[in-house]
């Protein structure tokens, strides 16, 4: 089918509000840095201070390429979710992924107690770790149970436990070791530097691309397994990949971010609705697109422009995503359709 | 026998299917499909039907025995070159995604596009000529959640013509239909069996069965009979599938009848015409035998303005206006 224009116009109109916000980002702060300088900065004329270059460097650019790969990695690991399991309300968060990644994250942070780089590691992957063993257990169960309902209750089950066990861990942990994790938990987008920036970008950037290759096969998949079967998706295989790449890319935000909540599951809605298109192949970039407006807008709003305090990024996009859930729930009769 | 000659679309040999091992629900079919013939797969809710269609095209795997597709065995393809081959659609769909008309036929085109899934003019007009031959041209940018059921199953077959397989599957396609719907349906898959395609389709409606399928699979006590409706027919199977369910099968008319009370003999006169045999309508649904000299006699008397019956028993002479009321004279008795 061929895309239709309004589509294209909100994509070009995501793309501006993208760059607007972008640039608003990087000038916010206690240093006030405009685009204009750092381009002349570029350009070989020093128009910065070591300390505007530092601060641009070391702090802002990073933190807002971490906020523009969890925006675009997050939606697309709900959406496939969401199509794969063929309920809307799908998401890393509600089946539980999320918390695989945290319980990795607190055996390593609370467990183990480990600090620098070995930490950056180990952290990665006891949180891919964790991440990919919900998945298969997932995956596991909707080999031998049909109903979607009951995957959903047994992802809000597997969350909740590993909640409990997590908060058993905190109770036994020392006072700092409970602080780091604490902090971590609430989420941040600004201490991913240097070679977890790396990691991050290794992890997602390819995996990206994977899901947009998949798109056509996630159309064969919304009519359901038997029909995607009977137009020759390879059922097995597809359902490999949206694991992997949802636990990894999950796993991988979780791990440096902390749990970032319901961008996940509320932006592909949100793509949906602007759309009115439920095809993949516009969908996925779409979702990727209105995925890292809202975290370079989260990100924006957490720092409370023109005060020295920054709120913890999961509250922020909670608020944000947690009225489109309910929206989507009480509000829209299409809540049933995806 | 290359598969390009093979007769048979489909063969199934000492087919075996089932969900468990030592409990198959059928057990060692021998069946065919030929080219461009119509199945009906008839049988009693939990004999099989979705299990023996879903294992034939692949979507369970067979407890024992082989199914030939074109004469080679299922197994020897590929996913996608079956998914050219072989179209279903399914009996329900529990969740609608919220695709328009337009693009839930165009999914049909998938074993035939690239990684990107970029049509060719050549599959757009299979999806125009889907639309067309279901009627549904101008729905094309509908959403299937504004589709009445009877429109969202045409839709949902178009698809299915899309795909373009010389053979399509369909589990009870008929199954929330009304009855003009149902025959639209049955309609639609004539003519696609007349283009030359085989369709297998699952039903529970043995009468439009009866009446346009080139074949009739019947599950009947764990076997499968396959032949003609009017092979079956004649064989006095049906009297005997639905020996329980107080329904019985008049041999003679080729049609269903229930058996319910029996009320006794009662005689008719009348000219022929529409009243006298409505009328024997009426008194064989209320399980009265006509017979001569039954000591109740109902007269029809015609007149310009319409006709009223005329009861004459031991007890008087009764007059009725419409059969309903004859008719709940006769049950009150």
């Amino acid at each position: 089918m061929k895309i239709p224009s309004r589509s294209i116009l909100i994509i070009y109109a995501l793309g501006l509000l993208l760059i607007v916000l972008f640039l608003l980002d990087i000038r916010l702060g206690s240093l006030s840095i405009t685009f204009a300088d750092m381009l002349t900065h570029i350009n070989g004329k020093a128009s910065l201070s070591d300390q505007q270059v530092l601060i641009l460097t070391k702090f802002r650019l990073p933190r807002i390429a971490t906020a523009l790969m969890a925006g675009a990695a997050l939606p697309v690991c709900g959406l496939q979710m969401q199509t794969l399991f063929r309920n809307p309300l799908a998401g890393p968060y509600v089946l539980g992924i999320s918390s695989g990644a945290s319980f990795g994250a607190a055996i390593v942070v609370l467990g183990a107690g480990a600090t620098g780089i070995v930490a950056t590691w180990s952290l990665a992957i006891a949180a891919w770790i964790g991440a990919g063993t919900v998945m298969l257990l997932l995956l596991f169960v909707s080999f031998r149970i049909k109903d979607v309902m009951t995957i959903l209750i047994l992802g809000i089950m597997f969350s909740s436990g590993l909640a409990a066990i997590i908060s058993i861990m905190q109770y036994f942990s020392q006072a700092s070791a409970l602080k780091s994790f604490v902090i971590w938990s609430m989420g941040s987008l600004g201490n991913v530097t240097g070679a977890q920036l790396t990691i991050m970008a290794w992890a997602i950037l390819p995996l990206l691309m994977l899901t947009l290759v998949y798109s056509k096969v996630l159309n064969g998949l919304m009519l359901g397994e038997e029909y995607a079967i009977s137009m020759g998706v390879r059922i097995q295989r597809t359902r490999l990949v949206i694991f992997a790449t949802t636990s990894i890319m999950a796993g991988t935000i979780t791990a440096f971010c902390g749990p970032i909540g319901f961008i996940g599951i509320a932006v592909p809605h949100m793509a949906r609705f602007l759309l009115n298109r439920s095809d993949h192949r516009i969908l996925i970039p779409a979702s990727m697109l209105t995925g890292m407006v809202v975290m370079v807008f989260s990100d924006i709003v957490s720092r409370l422009p023109g005060t020295e305090q920054i709120l913890p990024i999961n509250a922020v996009t909670s608020l944000i995503g947690i009225p489109v859930v309910i929206w989507l729930v009480v509000m829209n009769r299409k809540a049933q359709s995806l | 026998m290359t598969h390009k000659q093979a007769k048979h679309i489909i063969s199934l040999d000492r087919f075996t299917i089932g969900h468990h091992k030592e409990n198959a629900l059928l057990s060692k079919l021998n069946l065919t499909v030929n080219r461009g013939e119509m199945v009906a797969l008839i049988g009693r809710n939990g004999a099989g039907k979705s299990t023996l269609l879903k294992s034939m095209i692949g979507l369970l795997a067979p407890l024992d025995g082989m199914c030939l597709l074109e004469g080679l065995p299922f197994a020897d393809y590929t996913l996608p070159q079956r998914a050219r081959r072989v179209s279903f659609v399914s009996s329900q769909i529990t969740q609608l995604p919220a695709l328009s008309v337009g693009e839930l036929v165009g999914l049909g085109r998938m074993p035939y596009t690239g990684w990107m899934g970029r049509m060719s003019p050549e599959d757009r007009s299979l999806i125009k000529q889907a639309l067309d031959v279901v009627q549904m041209a101008s729905f094309a940018e509908r959403k299937l959640d504004c589709l009445s059921d009877g429109e969202r199953q045409r839709a949902m077959i178009a698809r299915a013509f899309a795909q373009d397989t010389p053979l399509m599957v369909l589990d009870e396609p008929t199954a929330f239909l009304d009855i003009p719907n149902t025959y639209e349906l049955i309609r639609l898959l004539s003519r696609f069996r007349d283009g030359g395609r085989s369709i297998v389709y699952s039903t529970h409606d043995l009468e439009t069965a009866m009446q346009c399928a080139d074949k009739m699979w019947v599950i009947h006590e764990g076997k499968i009979l396959e032949g003609a409706p009017e092979d079956l027919g004649m064989s006095g199977l049906f009297n005997e599938l639905f020996s329980t369910s107080g329904i019985s099968f008049n041999e003679l008319a080729g049609r269903f009848l229930f058996s319910g009370k029996q009320r006794g003999r009662v005689y008719l006169e009348g000219e022929e015409g529409k009243p006298l045999i409505w009328t024997r309508n009426t008194l064989k649904r209320l399980g009265f035998r006509l017979e001569k000299g039954a000591d109740q006699l109902i007269k029809i008397e015609s007149s310009n303005d319409g006709c009223s019956w005329v009861l004459q028993k031991d007890s008087g002479s009764f007059r009725f206006e419409s059969l309903y009321t004859l008719a709940r004279f006769l049950i009150q008795e």
